[in-house]
């Protein structure tokens, strides 16, 4: 399938220009251009010189991927598995997907009214392999004019193409055509080995072969899906597009629990549903929303969509509601135990991991957050927070191995100015966010090492870039206000300047 | 018990049923309803974890089961700092589960907090938000009413005016008890909790703990005599290692 911008047989010559090795050149151009003898690849000087009222333009590569990728993700209405082919076309896996259409012909005259209905330019190939179908779009498709080979067809349908449409380098086809080799099927019977030898590197007469091969079935082509296709899907096809959000709500019900009733039958659940909403006018809006473990209740689901439903503007209207169920896995579905006391765990974990749910549709991905305990004395990084996925950890160990530890900890250790009895000794007085303390009581020190096995240095490194062991104390002020300072290094240790204090925590 | 109370999800949970609020400190503070703690100063948020999770503990709330909900606004869990999970071990030997929100705003806070009552998965909810009106507090208190589910706010020094919670509490922090081992070192901590109103012990409404964690017993007692400053017998300094000098010259 090939996208191009519709043109009119009177307008102007037109072109786009990037910039190559040598000055401009003509990127792409339109009819009359192409007419005039100006195509792709010619140096714009040259084409100046041929056509001297050539309008131009710089091409936008980086606007032309969006479309196209803009234009694939709408392709999902048609199949899951669709895919970018070079920068001008897109290739889609129709397996499975064109009984839904009412075979293979129905489906691609749907696809094409609905392109051409949305101002789309395209040609349009159909074939058993990847290589066929884009040799057909490329070469043998017109405008409205949907090229089709049944499956085994391959072989016949391809032969009087020119080898140009194989996806292959400019220079091979040069090359190619040299050799007299114009057609297709002027390849099929050609030895392998005496082809080999007319090319000058092995790389191109291979890249040949596997694009034959290819085309024809012979080797296996995968295609690289922009999005991995779903484990699930529910499709809702309105005849009367739907017009208000309350009728989008209805449909969602709808579809969620066809998929869901689905899921069932295969005794699964899934942590990631997609609703995407097709509007009559070509767009497409999506949603997502995910789960903390594998769930199929419909009307969890549907409360999870209930906060972002409102976004889906219906437009001109919805003509077609798909909801993908993503990351499906096997679900361990338990009986509700009759009281607190009976249950197996003390938390109702699956009523935890709806709560969880409910609150990261509303505040978003990684906004319910579980404190997990990290193998490190550093007080900063032995407890990490983790976003919640659905399963608690088990209890830690109660053996206290640590000196205390404070109630608040901050996010980053805040420097304070100190004033210190002696060097070694906690602080006097201290300076934390522009208010002075003087310590009362201080009680000290714990010293933790640095992890030296984080941070090894460079054979020749000078010691100063090494990190310094931090001495914790635990001190008071006049006040009542508790603290956790650190002095981060020694006075001899040799690892960069004076020492500097810092407040990592507060005490109760 | 109303209708909506037994239509609610989880009350066939033995533990999730409405208790009759206890008469005793901390008068329902983590058993049932919202409850008020406020800073008495600038600074005094942690004195107010600590008096939370130490009231929690003694009230016996370590003992109901389920997992805590934690909702700090984000801009508050900056400037204080967040509680980690070994502050929660050091004063209950009960561990609890706790899931910890962090939403920017207050709306999103006020209605994470509804929302887990409503959901009956957590047995507690402390909630650090800037302010709640008398509105906001009222809904909460009928969710928690209706679903069993106590709720801590934990609030500013700023905190004023109506509330629909059961109580109000305000936190300082005092100088803390005089450490046995050594007289330099600060030992157990002492807050100054007042009530200042109460639904449960109106009589009490203005009365004032001096209060004291034992972090080895676990327990909460009441001090008197605070303003005597050390109360237990000055021992005479020890000479511990940093007074070991002549050491350091003889070498």
């Amino acid at each position: 399938m090939r996208p191009a911008f519709d043109e009119q047989a009177n307008t102007p010559p037109f072109v786009l220009t990037e910039s190559g090795h040598a000055g401009l050149i003509v990127a792409a151009a339109n009819r009359t251009a192409l007419n005039l003898g100006i195509g792709p690849g010619l140096r714009f000087t040259d084409a100046r010189a041929r056509v001297p009222q050539l309008l131009y333009d710089e091409i936008d590569r980086e606007a032309d991927a969006r479309g196209l990728r803009a234009l694939a993700s709408w392709m999902v209405r048609w199949t899951p598995l669709t895919a970018l082919d070079g920068v001008d076309g897109l290739m889609l896996e129709t397996t499975g997907c064109d009984h839904l259409h009412g075979g293979e012909t129905a489906m691609v005259e749907a696809l094409s009214l609905r392109l051409t209905r949305s101002g789309c330019a395209h040609r349009i190939g159909l074939a058993g392999t990847p290589g066929a179908a884009s040799a057909l779009a490329r070469a043998a498709a017109k405008e409205g004019v949907p090229a089709l080979l049944s499956e085994g067809g391959e072989r016949d349908g391809l032969a009087d193409l020119p080898v140009a449409a194989l996806r292959l380098s400019t220079e091979a086809v040069i090359l190619l055509r040299r050799f007299g080799l114009v057609r297709i099927g002027q390849l099929y019977d050609i030895d392998r080995k005496a082809l080999a030898r007319r090319f000058q590197s092995r790389d191109m007469s291979d890249a040949v072969c596997l694009r034959l091969d290819q085309a024809l079935g012979l080797r296996i082509e995968p295609l690289q899906p922009l999005l991995p296709p779903p484990a699930h899907a529910a499709r809702l096809p309105c005849p009367e597009p739907i017009a208000n959000g309350q009728g989008v709500a209805e449909g969602l019900r709808q579809i969620t629990e066809i998929l869901c009733a689905d899921l069932a039958r295969l005794g699964q659940g899934a942590r990631s549903f997609i609703l995407h909403a097709f509007k009559s006018d070509g767009d497409v809006s999506s949603l997502s929303v995910t789960a903390a473990r594998p769930v199929r209740n419909p009307e969890h689901i549907l409360r999870l969509f209930r906060e972002t439903l409102d976004s889906i503007d219906p437009g001109f209207g919805i003509d077609l509601l798909l909801l993908e169920a993503r990351r499906a896995g096997p679900m361990s579905v338990s009986a509700v135990a009759l009281s607190g006391d009976l249950a197996a765990s003390d938390t109702d974990e699956a009523a935890l991991a709806a709560l969880a749910d409910r609150i990261v549709a509303k505040l978003g991905q990684g906004s319910v957050l579980l404190n997990t305990p990290q193998a490190s004395h550093a007080p900063d990084r032995a407890e990490r927070w983790l976003p919640y996925e659905g399963t608690l950890p088990p209890h830690a160990s109660t053996s206290a191995t640590t000196g205390p530890r404070p109630v608040r900890m901050l996010s980053h250790p805040e420097r304070v100015e100190v004033i210190a009895e002696v060097p070694d000794g906690p602080p006097l007085r201290f300076v934390w966010r522009r208010i002075v303390r003087t310590v009362s009581r201080a009680d000290g020190p714990e010293r933790i090492n640095p992890e030296w096995w984080r941070s090894l240095p460079p054979v020749g490194a000078k010691p100063k870039n090494l990190p310094r062991a931090r001495d914790y104390y635990r001190v008071e002020d006049s006040k009542g206000g508790r603290y956790w300072l650190f002095r981060e290094g020694l006075y001899d240790d040799e690892r960069g300047d004076a020492p500097e204090w810092y407040v990592q925590g507060l005490f109760a | 018990m109303d209708i909506a109370t037994l239509k609610a999800k989880g009350i066939v949970r033995a533990h999730s049923a409405r208790t009759p609020i206890c008469a005793r400190f901390p008068f329902g503070l983590a058993q049932a309803g919202v409850h008020e703690l406020a800073e008495a100063c600038f600074g005094d948020m942690p004195a107010l974890t600590g008096f939370t999770l130490a009231a929690y503990a003694e009230g016996g709330g370590a003992n109901r089961a389920g997992a805590i909900l934690w909702v700090t606004q984000a801009r508050l869990g900056l400037e204080h700092g967040c509680v980690p999970d070994s502050a929660l071990r050091a004063f209950s030997a009960h561990h609890t589960h706790r899931l910890v929100v962090q939403p920017a705003k207050l709306s999103d806070a006020l209605w994470t907090i509804e929302e887990a009552i409503a959901s009956s998965a957590v047995s507690l909810i402390v909630a650090e938000v800037s302010g709640a009106d008398f509105t906001a507090t009222r809904r909460l208190a009928l969710a928690s009413g209706r679903h069993g589910v106590p709720v801590i706010l934990l609030m500013p020094y700023g905190r004023e005016g109506a509330t629909a919670a059961q109580a109000r509490w305000r936190i300082t922090s005092k100088p803390s008890a005089p450490n046995r081992y050594d007289p330099r070192a600060p030992g157990t901590p002492r807050w100054h909790a007042t009530l200042e109103r109460s639904r449960t012990a109106p009589h009490l409404a203005g009365h004032s703990f001096d209060l004291e964690w034992n972090n080895e017993t676990l327990s909460l007692t009441v001090v008197s005599g605070l303003g005597a400053g050390q109360a237990a017998s000055p021992t005479p300094p020890r000479r511990g290692p940093a007074d070991a000098s002549g050491i350091r010259r003889a070498g």
